[in-house]
């Protein structure tokens, strides 16, 4: 319960005024901070959703495929640059925003994460770097503005960040398959 | 014959209780030339540190071949350079030694290679700055151009601290493999956090330095002034991080057993050493808070991410007074604060590192403060900022050093402090304190009043308000005097304590958890996990000021000598 409170309030945090005026501000932290702070806040309540609907989770995402496709949709759907203009600039998907990132993508995946197979985690972590480093490219080397509300040397920025997350997942993957764990534990 | 398989039975057991909880003897004779160095360091150091407080407050004036930036940058240096950098690392070496069953001869190998490094690196910056060529301070920025062998000395220094760092990698990765299940024992968790962010921190100033040489050389006509900057305090303020996790390490390793009591909890003082490294480096921007070329919008930004430095050290006090009260009731105190009265006060071991928390409260405040905007443009170019730095590092971190010397040099040059050079450090240790009240408290006050940092003493043509810093200068001199006193009584009972005084056996201390403390999760031990995560927090915090430090830079800037 304390997590679910915790999680509450950041996304309270995160819905104020001021901080959405800020952290939208800049597009890498609009797209690397915001969004994914929202998804963690949605992850901190995952146990009140569990306590409160346990049937619910159990039929629709038994073996955890389900919500991690729904978390998938989520993102790659905040990844098209349009989608971040329209955030900006209609009321409707800014909503939609604080909806679905906590409660379409943090919740399912952190729910379908303890569920998956370790295979299918792995599979997950490589195709989640290799789409990042497509992204990296794409804002790192695409001539034109893609987004009406950022310049291009924001996109730019967002480019490198998405290179360095990949790296960031993909090196974490990596330690997981070549580090032998149980050598030393 | 007996007696004779008895004595060998004796002998081979104490050999290997020294092997597996003793330092070994070749182990401790490199942390001991380390120390020998650290505290040379601390006296020409300090004595140049004094010369300047008198200069700074207008009672002498430096000759010119050897001027108030020439003493400035080589106090600098020496001190926050090669007295803490030497010390952590012979303090370190012995530790892991001492909690590892000894180095490996690989390591203490590399040891020895990177004790040469730093003092090549050591003597060849030293003596740039000697024959004027290098008074560029110690954060060297550009376009001020010091002569290129100057950066080449310092990238000995740092070439002796990654092969350090990496020694002590090796030594605790062989530990694991051949003590699978167990824990890393806390201080060498401690070191492994410390020297993974001193190496991390250390690749940013590294790639500087690499574009500084060519520069200095005239090899390439300019150099990007900010990216310098940036690199250089993504390096500085992980430095100050080091410095502290290394002064809190013997918080929680030796301090609870020095005062009878237990750690407070194992994890915890595992999480402080992870939260550390996974959120320092990006701290680093604050220094950078009244820099022209970023927005506001970012350094807002980074000032939640410096502010979260904070969270850990919060644990850290949560858990020292904690533990210092449970260790105080089991002695009997009683009431509120009973407790207290129960410390052992007339135990430098204990006093010293206990006066560095209790002024870390103020030092962390004064940090605190100055990671806001606002606050950081009222003080940010004056001696407020000189004094929260000899708060932080002159206090919480030199003093710890210090308890921490009155310890470990006994503990490996097997001689014992008898309880007169006791009361001696003691009084060194009150000496250093009451010192610099005098010394940061005048700075932190005149600093608010607009006195500037980094010049020397000058009255602005008789200005009103520069005659009215006048008296707090001079209790900066006072201050430093009393702290030159203190330096030469610690040099002086640490070198006592290496080489005359009577032979004997000083404990290492190490604390033991609670009989009924919670075991500590696996999970602490998966350094590849807090290293991506340093990478991906690293990469949240840099990425956005340094592209556009690239992409959109300035022309850029020759080098100038402006002395």
């Amino acid at each position: 319960m304390k997590q679910a409170k915790y999680g509450l309030i950041l996304l309270l945090f995160l819905m104020v005024p001021p901080v959405i005026e800020l952290s939208e501000s800049i597009m890498s932290i609009h797209m690397h901070m915001q969004m994914p702070l929202l998804g963690i806040a949605g992850m901190l309540m995952v146990p009140y959703f569990k306590e409160k609907f346990p049937r619910f989770f159990e039929k629709w995402n038994a073996n955890g495929i389900p919500g991690i496709l729904l978390f998938m949709i989520i993102i790659i759907y905040w990844l098209f640059p349009r989608t971040m203009d329209e955030a900006l600039t209609v009321p409707y998907v800014e909503v939609f925003k604080f909806i679905s990132w906590p409660f379409l993508a943090g919740v399912p995946l952190r729910d379908s994460w303890g569920k998956l197979s370790e295979r299918a985690k792995g599979i997950f972590l490589i195709v989640i770097g290799i789409i990042y480093t497509g992204m990296g490219f794409l804002y790192l080397f695409a001539e034109d503005q893609l987004c009406n509300n950022y310049l291009v040397i924001e996109q730019r920025a967002l480019g490198w960040g998405f290179l360095f997350i990949a790296l960031s997942i993909l090196l974490y993957y990596a330690q997981d398959k070549l580090i032998d764990h149980s050598k030393y534990e | 014959m007996e007696s004779a398989v008895n004595q060998s039975f004796v002998q081979k057991t104490s050999e290997r209780t020294m092997k597996f909880l003793g330092t070994n003897p070749k182990d401790a004779k490199l942390s001991l030339t380390f120390f020998a160095v650290s505290f040379v360091a601390l006296l020409i150091g300090g004595f140049l540190g004094l010369l300047q407080g008198l200069e700074r407050a207008g009672v002498i004036t430096m000759p010119a071949w050897f001027d108030y930036y020439q003493t400035l940058t080589t106090h600098g240096i020496l001190l926050i350079l090669i007295f803490t950098g030497a010390f952590l690392i012979g303090y370190l070496y012995a530790g892991v030694s001492h909690t590892l069953g000894g180095l490996l001869p690989k390591v203490r190998k590399m040891g020895w290679i990177s004790f040469t490094l730093i003092v090549i690196g050591t003597v060849v910056v030293a003596s740039q700055i000697l024959i004027g060529e290098a008074s560029v301070l110690y954060t060297f920025y550009p376009p001020m151009a010091a002569s290129p062998w100057f950066y080449i000395g310092l990238v000995f220094v740092v070439l002796g601290i990654w092969v350090a760092a990496f020694g002590v990698f090796i030594n605790v990765a062989n530990w694991r493999k051949r003590n699978k299940g167990q824990h890393v024992p806390l201080f060498s968790y401690f070191a492994t956090g410390i020297f993974i962010l001193l190496f991390v921190g250390t690749l940013g100033v590294t790639y500087e330095v690499l574009t500084l040489i060519p520069w200095a050389f005239g090899w390439t006509d300019t150099v990007n002034v900010m990216l310098s900057r940036t690199l250089f305090w993504s390096f500085g303020h992980t430095l100050v991080n080091v410095w502290y996790l290394t002064a809190v390490s013997a918080w929680y390793v030796a301090v609870p057993r020095i005062i009878g009591g237990r750690q407070f909890s194992d994890t915890l003082a595992r999480a402080v050493v992870f939260l550390l490294v996974v959120l320092n480096v990006p701290g680093g921007f604050h220094h950078q808070i009244v820099d022209p070329g970023f927005s506001e919008g970012l350094k807002f930004m980074h000032v939640f991410m410096s502010l979260s430095i904070g969270f850990p050290s919060l644990m850290t006090a949560f858990a020292m007074f904690a533990m210092f009260e449970r260790a105080g009731r089991k002695k009997g105190g009683k009431g509120l604060l009973g407790w207290f009265k129960k410390l052992p006060w007339k135990d430098v071991r204990f006093l010293a590192p206990f006066i560095a928390m209790a002024t870390f409260i103020p030092a962390g405040a004064g940090g605190i403060a100055q990671t806001n905007f606002q606050l950081n443009q009222v003080v940010h170019n004056t001696l407020f900022i000189t004094g929260h730095f000899h708060l932080t590092v002159g206090v919480s971190v030199a003093l710890t050093f210090f308890g921490i010397a009155y310890w470990l040099v006994p503990h490996l040059s097997k001689r014992v402090m008898t309880p007169l050079v006791n009361k001696l450090a003691i009084w060194q240790v009150v000496l250093w304190t009451v010192g610099m009240a005098f010394m940061s408290g005048a700075m932190h006050t005149v600093g608010l009043f607009g006195a500037p940092r980094r010049t020397s003493f000058t009255t602005y043509n008789e200005s009103a308000q520069a005659l009215g810093w006048d008296p707090y200068l001079i209790l900066v001199a006072v201050g430093g005097t009393l702290l030159l006193v203190s330096v030469v009584m610690v040099v002086c009972i640490v070198f006592h304590l290496m080489f005359k005084a009577p032979k004997g056996e000083t404990e290492f201390p190490v604390a033991e958890v609670e009989d009924d403390a919670a075991p500590t999760p696996k999970w602490t031990e998966r350094w590849s996990v807090w290293i991506v995560l340093m990478i991906a927090v690293i990469s949240m915090g840099y990425v956005i000021p340094l592209v556009d430090l690239v992409m959109n830079a300035p022309p850029g800037s020759p080098p100038f000598k402006t002395w």
